[in-house]
C-alpha cells in the first residue's frame, strides 16, 4: 500500500453538502482517504505513513470538473485549423482573440497566411461569421494569396468560401461547379449541398491520419486546460468504430493523460434511420469487455430527436421560425420510440439529443408512454442540449423523473442572433432554461458539446449564472441559476448525469482523488468574473498535473 | 466530359413501401445497368437474387447540419459509381424516411458528373393522411409530397376502393404531382428511369423484359418548334402523361434544345449535342390516348422564320 499524501489548501469546496468546506484531503492509491483538516485527519495519519504536500496552500481545491458531453473526434478535426472567431477561444496551443470586424478579419487571415510561408499546405480556417466579419469573398481571399488554396469555414459549418487557388485545388470540373445552384464561383461561396462538394476534397486533408492524431493531441490538452478530470463522449462512434477505437485508445489510454472518458454509444449506427432495435441492443452489448482504465462504456445509450441548434435545424413547435423554415428529425419519431422502448426495457440510461421544443416534446411523449408500459425509477433519462423548451416541459421533465444536460453556451453566442434572425426575443432569450430546472428541482449538468462551445466548465457556469449574451446584455435574468447549482452542474450533478456519482464529482472518503486546482475561490469573485478564474491544473487519481506555463 | 449519370430519387416516410418499389424496379428493369444506393443496407430488405442485376451499395447520409454529417459518404459513393467501367446507366437512390427529398435532390442532382432525373415519393395509402396531420411529422410528410415529381400510392390493396379514391383526391390537394397506383410497388421502370429505360449508354442490346402496364408515344415534329407554344402545351398536358423527354429544334434560334418533363417539373434547356429530333411520352395508364396531345404538338411545329 502506498504512502498517504495529504494535500492542504486555502480552501477545499467538497461539493458534499454534509461537509461543504475543508482545508486538507488525504489521498492514497488514487483514492480519497478522508477530507477535513489536518486535525480531523489525525487518526489516519497517526497510524499510516504519510507526507504533507503544501503546494496548494494558496489555492482552492474543487472536485475534478466533469463535462458529460464532448466529442474528442469532432474536436480533433477542427483544432488543427487556425481559428478566426468573433468570440475569444482559449485553446491549449493558442489564444484566439475576438475578431469582430471585416478589416480585422482580413488582417488576421493575412497574418496566418504569412505564417504558412515555406509550406505548400492548404489553409483552412474556422470561425467566420458574416454578422461580424462582413463580406469575405473570393476577391478578398485572392488579395491574400493567389497561389495558396484558402478555405474559410463558417462558424456554423454551413458554408465554405474559397479563393481561386482553392477552387482549382478541389479538382472538380469547372462545368460541374458552375451549374451547381449552391456554389457561386464569382464570390467563391460553397454553401449547404454545394459545401458538400468542397468538403469531399477537404476531408482528405482534415481526416488524414497524421493530422487527425495531432488534432486528438490538441483535444487532450484542451480537456486538461478546462480543468476536466472526466469527460463523456456522448455519441460513439463519430465515424467508424474500428479506426476510431484504435486511435482513441492509443491516444488517451496513456499515463500522461489526466482524465478518463465514459463512452456512450449511439443506439443506431450513424447514418442509419431504420434499423432493427434488437440488433442494436446486441451490438451495444458487444462493447462490454473493452473497458480499460481511462476509456470505458457504461449502461448508457444515445438517441437523437431533432437537428442541430447552430444549424437552425431544431424542430420548433408553433409558431416555428420567423422565416418559416422547418427543422429536421434525425430519426423518424416512430423509430425513435421503437429504439427508446428496446433500450428502456433493457434497463439502459437513455440520453436524448433534443434541441428544439418539439424535439423535447417527442422525448417526453415517448418517456411518458414507456413509464406507463414499464415504470422505472432512477432511470436518468437525460435531455441533452436543451436549446429551446417551454416552462410546462420543465414540469413534465420533473414529473417523469428525467434529468437534463444543457449546453447553456447557446444563450451566450446565439441568444441575440436568434432573437433578431431566427425565433424572436421571447423564445431566444429563454433558451437553455436552466433557472426553471433549478426551481423545479430537476438535476442538471452543463456541457460544452465541444466544439459547439469552448470546453471550459467555468465558462459554462459563468453563462448559467449571468446569462450574459455576446453583446454583454443579460438575456432573461429569470433563468439564471444560483452559483451553487452552476458549480454542482460541472461536478457532482454532472457525475450524476454520467451515473458515476459514487466515484467522482465530490470530495469525500472513498471517491477517486480527482481535483481541479483554482487560483481563486468561485464563491469569492464577482459572478461576472467566474470564467476568468485561473486554473493551476488538476490532480487525477492523486497525481498532480499542472498546466504548462 | 462524358454524359452525366441520371439519378432517380425514391423518397417517402417510414413504412411507405420504398423498399418494395426498389425490389420491383430491380426485377422489372433488366435493360439498364442500375446502381442502387440505399441509406441503410442492413435494414432494407433488397432481395438477394436481384442484386446480381445491379449493384447495391449502402451509404451513410445523416440528416441535419454538417457537424452531424462529417463523414457522410453519399458523395463518395456517387463519385465511386462514376469511376466504374462501364459506369452505371442510372442510379436509384432510396432516401431515408426522414430526409427532405428537395435537399437530397440538390445534393445528388448537382454532384459532379450526375444529374437529377426524377423524384418519386411513395405514399402509404393506409396511413399517409393521418401522418400528414401527425403532431411530429406533419410538416415532413407534407413537404415530401410537395417535392414529388410522381407520387407512388402504395398499399392500396389494403384499403377499399372508396378509401383509395378518397386518398387520391386528398393527395391532389397536397401536391401537384400525378399519382400512380402501385399496390405491390409496381412502378413501371419507364416511369422511374424515363425513355432511356431499355437503352444502354454504350449501345449494347438489352434483353427482352417484362414490364408492368404503361403506354408510350413518340412525336416527331415536321418542323422546328415554337418554344413558347410548346411550353404552353406541356404545361397543360394530361396529368397521366408522366414523362416527356427528347430533343427538338428551337424555331427562333435554330439550335437544338433538350426537353424534359417529369410530373409537373418541366425544363427546356440548351442541348449540348444534337440527337434524333423527337419527344417520347410515357404514361402509367396503358389506355392513354395520345391523339389530342399529338395534334396540340403539331401546332407547335412551324417553319423557320
Amino acid at each position: 500500500m502506498a504512502e498517504i499524501t495529504v494535500f492542504t489548501a486555502k480552501k477545499i469546496h467538497t461539493m458534499n453538502p454534509s461537509l461543504p468546506h475543508a482545508s486538507a484531503v488525504a489521498v492514497r492509491d488514487g483514492r480519497i482517504i478522508e477530507v477535513g483538516s489536518l486535525e480531523t485527519l489525525k487518526p489516519w495519519l497517526d497510524q499510516h505513513a504519510h507526507h504533507i504536500d503544501n503546494r496548494f496552500a494558496d489555492h482552492v481545491i474543487m472536485p475534478g470538473f466533469i463535462d458529460p458531453h464532448l466529442h474528442p473526434t469532432l474536436g480533433a478535426i477542427l483544432l488543427t485549423c487556425p481559428f478566426i472567431t468573433a468570440m475569444e477561444w482559449r485553446l491549449p496551443d493558442r489564444i484566439c482573440p475576438a475578431v469582430t470586424s471585416h478589416e480585422a478579419y482580413v488582417a488576421r487571415l493575412a497574418e496566418i497566411e504569412a505564417e504558412f510561408a515555406g509550406t505548400d499546405d492548404i489553409l483552412v480556417t474556422w470561425g467566420f461569421h458574416r454578422i461580424w466579419h462582413g463580406d469575405v469573398n473570393r476577391a478578398v481571399l485572392n488579395a491574400i494569396s493567389t497561389t495558396r488554396p484558402i478555405f474559410v469555414w463558417q462558424r456554423s459549418f454551413h458554408e465554405i468560401i474559397a479563393n481561386d487557388a482553392g477552387i482549382e485545388w478541389l479538382g472538380v470540373a469547372r462545368a460541374d461547379l458552375e451549374r451547381h445552384p449552391q456554389i457561386d464561383l464569382s464570390t467563391g461561396r460553397f454553401f449547404e449541398t454545394g459545401m458538400a462538394v468542397a468538403a469531399q476534397s477537404l476531408n482528405k486533408v482534415l481526416m488524414e491520419p497524421t493530422r487527425f492524431r495531432r488534432g486528438l493531441e490538441l483535444v487532450k490538452q484542451a480537456v486538461h486546460l478546462g480543468g476536466h478530470t472526466t469527460i463523456g463522449e456522448l455519441a460513439y462512434p463519430l465515424l467508424d468504430d474500428a479506426r476510431e477505437w484504435a486511435l482513441l485508445s492509443d491516444t488517451l489510454e496513456r499515463d500522461d493523460v489526466p482524465f478518463r472518458m465514459k463512452i456512450t454509444p449511439r443506439a443506431l449506427g450513424r447514418g442509419k434511420f431504420e434499423g432493427d432495435a434488437s440488433e442494436d441492443v446486441e451490438r451495444i452489448k458487444g462493447f462490454k469487455g473493452r473497458d480499460s482504465h481511462r476509456l470505458f462504456f457504461g449502461n448508457s445509450v444515445k438517441l437523437f430527436t431533432d437537428g442541430g441548434f447552430f444549424a437552425e435545424l431544431m424542430q420548433m413547435m408553433d409558431p416555428g421560425f420567423i422565416d418559416g423554415h422547418h427543422g429536421e428529425w434525425l430519426m423518424a419519431p416512430e423509430q425513435f420510440e421503437k429504439h427508446a422502448r428496446a433500450f428502456w426495457l433493457e434497463g439502459k440510461q437513455i440520453h436524448v439529443h433534443c434541441t428544439g421544443d418539439m424535439g423535447v416534446e417527442l422525448a417526453l411523449d415517448t418517456l411518458e408512454k414507456l413509464q406507463a408500459e414499464k415504470p422505472r425509477f432512477n432511470h436518468r433519462f437525460t435531455i441533452e442540449h436543451f436549446g429551446v423548451s417551454n416552462p410546462e416541459q420543465v414540469r413534465r421533465i420533473a414529473d417523469l423523473g428525467a434529468i437534463v444536460s444543457a449546453n447553456v453556451y447557446y444563450l451566450h453566442e446565439l441568444g441575440e442572433a436568434y432573437w433578431q434572425k431566427s425565433i424572436g426575443f421571447e423564445r431566444a432569450s429563454q433558451m437553455a432554461r436552466v433557472g426553471s430546472l433549478e426551481r423545479a428541482g430537476v438535476t442538471f449538468a452543463l456541457h460544452s458539446d465541444f466544439t459547439m462551445a469552448p470546453a471550459l466548465p467555468l465558462n459554462s457556469a459563468w453563462v448559467a449564472v449571468n446569462r450574459i449574451a455576446e453583446s454583454g446584455a443579460v438575456l432573461c435574468a429569470e433563468e439564471c441559476v444560483s452559483l451553487d447549482a452552476a458549480m454542482r452542474a460541472i461536478t457532482i450533478d454532472a457525475a450524476y448525469v454520467l451515473a458515476m456519482e459514487n466515484e467522482i464529482g465530490s470530495i469525500r472518503a472513498g471517491k477517486k482523488a480527482d481535483f481541479t486546482i483554482l487560483e481563486q475561490d468561485p464563491w469569492d469573485v464577482p459572478l461576472e468574473k467566474l470564467r476568468d478564474i485561473p486554473i493551476w491544473g488538476t490532480v487525477f487519481e492523486g497525481t498532480p498535473f499542472p498546466h504548462s506555463k | 466530359m462524358s454524359e452525366r449519370i441520371p439519378i432517380t430519387l425514391l423518397s417517402g416516410y417510414l413504412g411507405s413501401g420504398k423498399t418494395t418499389i426498389v425490389n420491383h424496379l430491380l426485377r422489372a428493369e433488366k435493360n439498364l445497368r442500375l446502381a442502387v444506393l440505399v441509406n441503410d443496407f442492413g435494414a432494407v430488405n433488397i432481395d438477394a437474387d436481384l442484386i446480381e442485376n445491379s449493384d447495391a451499395t449502402s451509404v451513410e447520409l445523416t440528416n441535419g447540419c454538417v457537424c452531424c454529417s462529417i463523414g457522410d459518404d453519399l458523395g463518395a459513393a456517387l463519385s465511386a459509381q462514376r469511376e466504374r467501367t462501364p459506369p452505371p446507366d442510372a442510379i436509384l437512390l432510396e432516401a431515408s424516411g426522414v430526409s427532405e427529398p428537395a435537399r437530397i435532390a440538390r445534393l445528388v442532382g448537382h454532384w459532379p458528373g450526375f444529374t437529377l432525373d426524377a423524384i418519386i415519393v411513395a405514399a402509404d395509402g393506409e396511413t399517409v393522411r393521418q401522418r400528414a396531420g401527425d403532431k411530429f411529422v406533419s410538416h415532413l410528410v407534407q413537404s415530401q409530397l410537395r417535392c414529388a415529381d410522381i407520387i407512388a400510392l402504395t398499399k392500396t390493396d389494403l384499403i377499399s376502393s372508396q378509401a383509395c379514391l378518397r386518398v387520391q383526391a386528398w393527395l391532389r390537394t397536397a401536391s401537384s404531382a400525378p399519382v400512380v397506383i402501385a399496390p405491390d410497388g409496381a412502378v413501371p421502370p419507364e416511369l422511374a428511369f424515363g425513355a432511356n429505360s431499355g437503352q444502354r449508354r454504350d449501345g449494347s442490346q438489352p434483353e427482352d423484359s417484362e414490364h408492368p402496364a404503361f403506354a408510350t408515344f413518340t412525336w416527331t415534329p415536321s418542323h422546328p418548334v415554337d418554344i413558347a407554344r410548346l411550353q404552353a402545351v406541356l404545361g397543360n398536358l394530361h396529368e397521366d402523361i408522366h414523362r416527356v423527354k427528347g430533343q427538338l429544334v428551337d424555331a427562333r434560334t435554330g439550335t437544338p434544345v433538350l426537353v424534359q418533363k417529369v410530373g409537373q417539373r418541366c425544363a427546356i434547356t440548351h442541348a449540348s449535342k444534337a440527337e434524333q429530333f423527337c419527344l417520347v411520352m410515357i404514361s402509367a395508364d396503358e389506355q392513354m390516348d395520345f391523339k389530342q396531345v399529338a395534334a396540340d404538338l403539331d401546332a407547335c411545329a412551324v417553319a423557320s422564320r
